[in-house]
């Protein structure tokens, strides 16, 4: 692997934060660049990413520094997008199986992240969501977990791994926490369900996932809970 | 080539079903096929194939069993897109997957600009709903024409690949409909949208979805059926 990786990110958000996990996890040489995205530089938007989002991967062209990006690297947009690149691009590292079965069946679940956990937890902590649409969403992820494995799919770290994990951090930060718009005691009554009899399953896989030095050295709990405390303030 | 039999679950009207059966025909799969009546379906379905009592759907290995009674050692697999890159998974020789990681990456952006700027505004427009003109519609034409490559016969290259099968059969239902007036919009916006497309600036667009309705794959699979919604 020669070619040059540079991954665009922000510190705070659970679709850089995906890319980072996978690429740890792999052990992928990469050069990080924060981006400041209530201030974006001009060699971001004009070279990088016209629409402005992160994460955003380069890929080849000369090595260069992450504030100087050449117009002749390839740049890949869209978190599982990147996530399938890397996979592409290290088919021997276990971020996606070899066989096509088993590959599909790591696709569904990020697919099912998205669908049954992300949208329903966010909203939740927005305050726009239902407390009962984000259990269902936990139970229907649970429903797809093996029986006694240490990860998602199989018995290595894929593409589902590293997708559902930045969203578990978050969610253990909002329930200790009760950090979010929704009612008072919301969060901190969600944690308490979540480790009860029914999720079992589902408990042990976070707690895994959570243990894993990857997360551990990319998740910043600080930081995110200073920016839920500003972003999701509960009315008066 | 696998040995594995394939039953793919699907209905002629469903354009979600419709990507896999392109998909099974570019790669020249041997498979059963079982039309699913949507408005009517089979009470083994959910519980023996799909939970989420969808189509498409695939039951896969297992023994050679008739599609109604579907075997429980067959592993069954859902979502439109996932068994498209599952076929293209199992007959890597087809091409219907670039061999290049970056055009691979190009292949899937594509189909997530299709899959938010695109798909969802067919089912919204044909049923009528006030949020989607016909100025939504050229931005979503706008979005695809945006990153088709210049001079390349298809979405990522001249090689027709899952990108241009996730397009194709939501771009074909959908011209059927403004062209017929069929639907619950309002019909200015369907002529304002015709008009607009008249444009030359537009014709990267036109000649590509041209090429998307003139490939054998997509005219064998497609049935220019009502669907239920619109009677």
């Amino acid at each position: 692997m020669s070619e040059q990786l540079t991954l665009y990110l922000h510190k705070l958000s659970p679709y850089s934060e995906k890319v980072q996990l996978a690429l740890t996890e792999i052990n992928a040489p990469y050069k990080g660049y924060h981006v400041d995205l209530s201030n974006k530089p001009e060699w971001f938007t004009s070279i990088v990413n016209p629409v402005g989002k992160v994460p955003t991967l380069t890929y080849g062209g000369p090595s260069v520094d992450p504030e100087d990006p050449s117009p002749l690297s390839a740049k890949i947009t869209e978190s599982n997008v990147i996530l399938e690149f890397l996979a592409d691009l290290y088919p021997d590292s276990g971020l996606l199986p070899k066989d096509p079965v088993l590959r599909a069946k790591v696709r569904f679940f990020v697919d099912a992240t998205t669908k049954h956990v992300e949208n329903p937890l966010y909203d939740f902590v927005r305050g726009q969501g239902s407390y009962e649409d984000v259990l269902k969403g936990f139970e229907f992820f649970q429903g797809l977990l093996e029986e006694a494995e240490d990860f998602a799919v199989g018995d290595c770290y894929t593409i589902a791994d590293a997708c559902i994990s930045p969203h578990l951090a978050r969610l253990k930060t909002v329930t200790e926490n009760d950090l979010g718009k929704f009612r008072v005691g919301m969060g901190l009554k969600l944690g308490e369900e979540l480790k009860g009899p029914k999720f079992t399953k589902f408990t042990r896989y976070v707690d895994q996932m959570l243990e894993r030095p990857s997360l551990r050295q990319t998740y910043d709990e600080e930081g995110v809970i200073t920016y839920f405390k500003t972003a999701f303030v509960r009315a008066q | 080539m696998p040995q594995e039999q394939i039953t793919l679950y699907t209905a002629k009207v469903c354009p979600y079903a419709q990507r896999t059966e392109i998909a099974l025909a570019e790669v020249g799969a041997p498979f059963k096929r079982y039309e699913i009546d949507l408005a009517n379906k089979p009470e083994w379905y959910a519980p023996k194939v799909n939970p989420a009592s969808k189509v498409p759907a695939i039951a896969y290995g297992g023994p050679d069993v008739p599609p109604e009674n579907p075997s429980p050692e067959s592993t069954k697999l859902a979502e439109s897109l996932i068994l498209v890159e599952f076929i293209g998974d199992l007959y890597p020789s087809s091409n219907i997957l670039p061999a290049d990681p970056v055009l691979r990456a190009k292949a899937r952006f594509f189909i997530e600009l299709v899959s938010t700027k695109f798909s969802p505004n067919y089912m919204k427009f044909a049923s009528g709903n006030p949020e989607v003109t016909h100025t939504t519609l050229l931005a979503g034409v706008d979005a695809i024409q945006g990153i088709l490559p210049d001079g390349a016969k298809y979405a990522v290259s001249d090689q027709y690949t899952i990108a241009d099968i996730a397009l194709a059969p939501f771009w074909a239902r959908f011209n059927v409909l403004v062209q017929k007036g069929i639907g619950a919009y309002k019909d200015e916006e369907r002529k304002s949208f015709l008009k607009a497309l008249e444009d030359p600036k537009y014709a990267k667009f036109n000649g590509y979805v041209q090429r998307l309705l003139a490939r054998q794959s997509f005219k064998s699979t497609f049935h220019e059926v009502r669907p239920l919604f619109w009677r």
